[in-house]
């Protein structure tokens, strides 16, 4: 039997709102490491004002018209194509921005959210080169079928796939990229318990679990890219829901990995896996609200478990979760717009993105 | 020795640099407000990367901006750069990186570069599984030629890692480098002492997923694991052992799931020694000890909600009206009494297995 729930307390949507407003506006010292993301943290305090539904009321037309004058700032052509970088700590006074070199490339996850962050902020697209992008993508795939970060890098993982996959998504154009390689290496990441890690051999994690069911099913429901194959077999499909779902710990959160503790992100990461499966009817709400709420900082902002500090990144995915997993209340505070759980933006913005990115056919 | 001045700005050795600002163009959004000593060394950083020097003093600068900043991709793209050209020890940065692995234990880039020296100081047998980190052929002059040699390097590196893990258990980025270095060596001896290895940390914490995972790769997904049905046995006797201290471990219950399924077994192997775990504890003689299907230990808290789980999925794969009525009954017990969390993921359940009946 289930006991009287204990009332919810209000989601503070203005405080979540001015910290990432306060984000925007300036980091402090302590956030050095995010020199080589920057435009990542962006994205997250962007689609947090997007999710709460306050972006034009906390902003004016002047500041999103700054704002995307910034991020076209970071698109950069060089001999490897076209993409979006962190910031510009890595580009010297005098230098000439739109062009990179060998140290100073765009970066693929950057790359896909700056796509993102000119979705929410309404962009026409007008400056975006699209020849260059796939170009830019097919230099950072490997031999193996998984991606690097940037060109020449060695670095990859299930990440950059994912972004690999979404950017060809938006442009509705895969030519950049070696679909059914790329597939092979998602496959190799796959682990008994359900999951996919971050690379081959590595534990099933949340995060990569969802990159790689994302990606799967870019490539799947693209109009023009029709795979025979189904993604996954029933029996991967069980397997994959089963374990998920086990990830809901007691406490109302999820957790990235068996027997952790949960993490708010991971309410995102699982939740979406499970919509993307087309079984988010099996996650009890009531209980994921709760710990999201427990996570609100008092000073604004969510963070990854309760009496923690808030960032960008945590309150952006778990105002996503919410906007997935909606809590059966009449309470006003926790109402959201529905979320595209593929590509990881409000629905709304996920069109724009699909209706102005692609290259459109001369009229 | 007089300590070197703060800012590169004011030490007389960087006087030939022309530091380069950052590019400001137009104004930016979410800027970070850095301190000083990080202005002024990616100012330098800058000027070095203009000219293309690589020098000691490069070395000293990267390894500035990397104690500030452990996520500067470039500065370790550059270091790594450096040090091939100054053909520099990398024995030496290894040492070095011992203390910054530690140091910046959850920087993705630490491990990166820590792969990209181990794969030039030691040579990568020809049957390597997996793709080399570097997209460079090694150059052979930096290979280690002894066999012997090699082995002890990489039973060190081995030790190092697991230095690494007593200072955080779970630390994923250390677990998949130990699983990266095992698979792209892949030295036969390496993989010998590694399931004795991971047992010590599962009995220090038996809810150690990411150390059931390594044991599932070394024995099962590596392929380079004891082979035939004896291996088998004993990991399923080693699970149920396992379960029998400590029923509620999620991690166990994969694992068991994870054997019998790469194995093609069938569930119902284990209907015995599953069942006592679905019923509330009862008194029992003390000195009936079956080794084969261990009871659980006198405290464990039942019934448990995974054996159950475990039961329901026997009888489902059982198939029938009977066995599938016993599955409901169980998933039924699941979400009203010991999973409700999961409650609709069992009514789910419930309605997929009627639904294939009919």
């Amino acid at each position: 039997m289930s006991e009287s729930p204990e009332p919810l307390p209000k989601l503070s949507r203005n405080g979540h709102a001015l910290h990432c407003i306060r984000c925007l506006s300036g980091l402090p010292s302590s956030q050095m490491e995010m020199d080589a993301s920057r435009l990542a943290l962006v994205f997250y305090c962007l689609g947090s004002l997007d999710l709460l539904g306050v972006l034009e009321s906390k902003s004016s037309n002047t500041d999103r018209e700054a704002w995307r004058e910034w991020v076209w700032e970071q698109q950069a052509t060089g001999g490897y194509g076209t993409g979006f970088r962190p910031s510009s700590f890595m580009i010297g006074a005098g230098s000439n921005a739109a062009e990179y070199g060998e140290y100073d490339a765009p970066h693929l996850i950057m790359t896909y959210t700056a796509l993102l962050s000119l979705s929410i902020l309404r962009d026409d697209f007008s400056r975006l080169n699209r020849a260059g992008l796939l170009k830019f993508l097919e230099h950072c795939q490997r031999s193996d079928g998984s991606f690097c970060s940037f060109p020449n890098s060695t670095e990859s993982d299930l990440r950059s796939v994912y972004c690999a996959f979404a950017i060809s998504s938006m442009l509705d154009d895969w030519s950049g990229i070696d679909v059914p390689l790329a597939l092979s290496f998602i496959s190799r990441c796959r682990t008994y318990e359900g999951g996919y890690g971050q690379e081959p051999y590595a534990e099933a994690q949340g995060g990569t679990t969802y990159c790689a069911l994302a990606a799967i099913h870019l490539a799947v429901s693209s109009p023009s890219k029709s795979l025979s194959t189904p993604p996954l077999t029933p029996a991967q499909r069980r397997q994959t829901i089963r374990w998920l779902v086990h990830n809901q710990h007691a406490s109302g959160g999820f957790r990235g990995r068996t027997e952790k503790d949960p993490d708010a992100c991971y309410c995102f990461w699982c939740g979406a896996s499970l919509q993307i499966l087309d079984v988010k009817a099996l996650v009890d709400t009531r209980p994921l609200t709760e710990f999201l709420g427990k996570c609100q900082f008092k000073f604004g902002g969510i963070a990854k478990a309760p009496g923690e500090h808030s960032d960008p990144f945590h309150t952006y995915l778990s105002l996503a979760a919410l906007g997935i997993y909606p809590p059966e209340i009449p309470e006003e505070s926790w109402r959201f717009d529905t979320l595209d759980p593929l590509l990881n933006a409000k629905e709304d913005t996920a069109r724009w993105a699909r209706d102005n990115i692609p290259l459109k056919p001369r009229s | 020795m007089d300590t070197p001045p703060a800012l590169y700005a004011e030490d007389p050795a960087w006087a030939d640099v022309v530091p380069i600002p950052q590019y400001e163009g137009v104004s930016p959004l979410a800027p970070i407000f850095y301190t000083p000593e990080y202005k002024d060394a990616t100012d330098y950083f800058r000027g070095i990367l203009k000219t293309g020097e690589t020098s000691e003093r490069v070395l000293e600068l990267t390894e500035r901006i990397i104690r500030m900043n452990p996520a500067h991709y470039t500065a370790w793209q550059y270091r790594y750069k450096t040090l091939l050209a100054l053909g520099s020890n990398l024995e030496d940065e290894l040492r070095l990186m011992d203390m910054y692995c530690i140091k910046y234990l959850k920087t993705y880039q630490v491990w990166h570069h820590r792969r990209l020296l181990v794969t030039l100081l030691l040579p990568a047998p020809s049957t390597s599984p997996s793709p080399s980190p570097s997209s460079n052929p090694n150059p052979t002059h930096l290979q280690t030629s002894n066999p012997t040699l090699a082995l002890l390097q990489l039973q060190e590196e081995l030790d190092f890692i697991s230095r690494c893990l007593s200072a955080d258990t779970k630390n994923y980025h250390t677990w998949s480098y130990r699983q990266w270095l095992l698979s792209y060596f892949n030295h036969p001896r390496l993989w010998r002492g590694e399931v004795k290895w991971v047992e010590r940390l599962i009995t220090e914490d038996v809810r150690n997923n990411s150390a059931w995972h390594h044991r599932f790769f070394v024995v099962f997904a590596s392929g380079h694991g004891e082979k035939g049905e004896d291996a088998v046995r004993e990991e399923i006797a080693y699970a149920k052992q396992k379960i029998s201290l400590a029923p509620n471990n999620a991690s166990v219950w994969n694992y068991l799931r994870g054997v019998l399924d790469h194995t093609h077994m069938p569930y119902s192997t284990l209907k015995s020694f599953v069942e006592p775990y679905t019923v509330e504890q009862e008194g029992r003689s003390e000195d009936v000890v079956d080794l084969e299907d261990p009871l659980p230990s006198a405290g464990a808290e039942l019934p448990c909600a995974l054996a159950i789980e475990f039961l329901a999925d026997v009888h489902e794969q059982e198939g029938g009206v009977e066995a599938v009525r016993k599955a409901v009954e169980l998933w039924k017990s699941l979400a009203n009494e010991y999973d409700t969390i999961r409650k609709k993921y069992w009514e789910y359940r419930i309605r997929e297995a009627l639904a294939t009946q009919q």
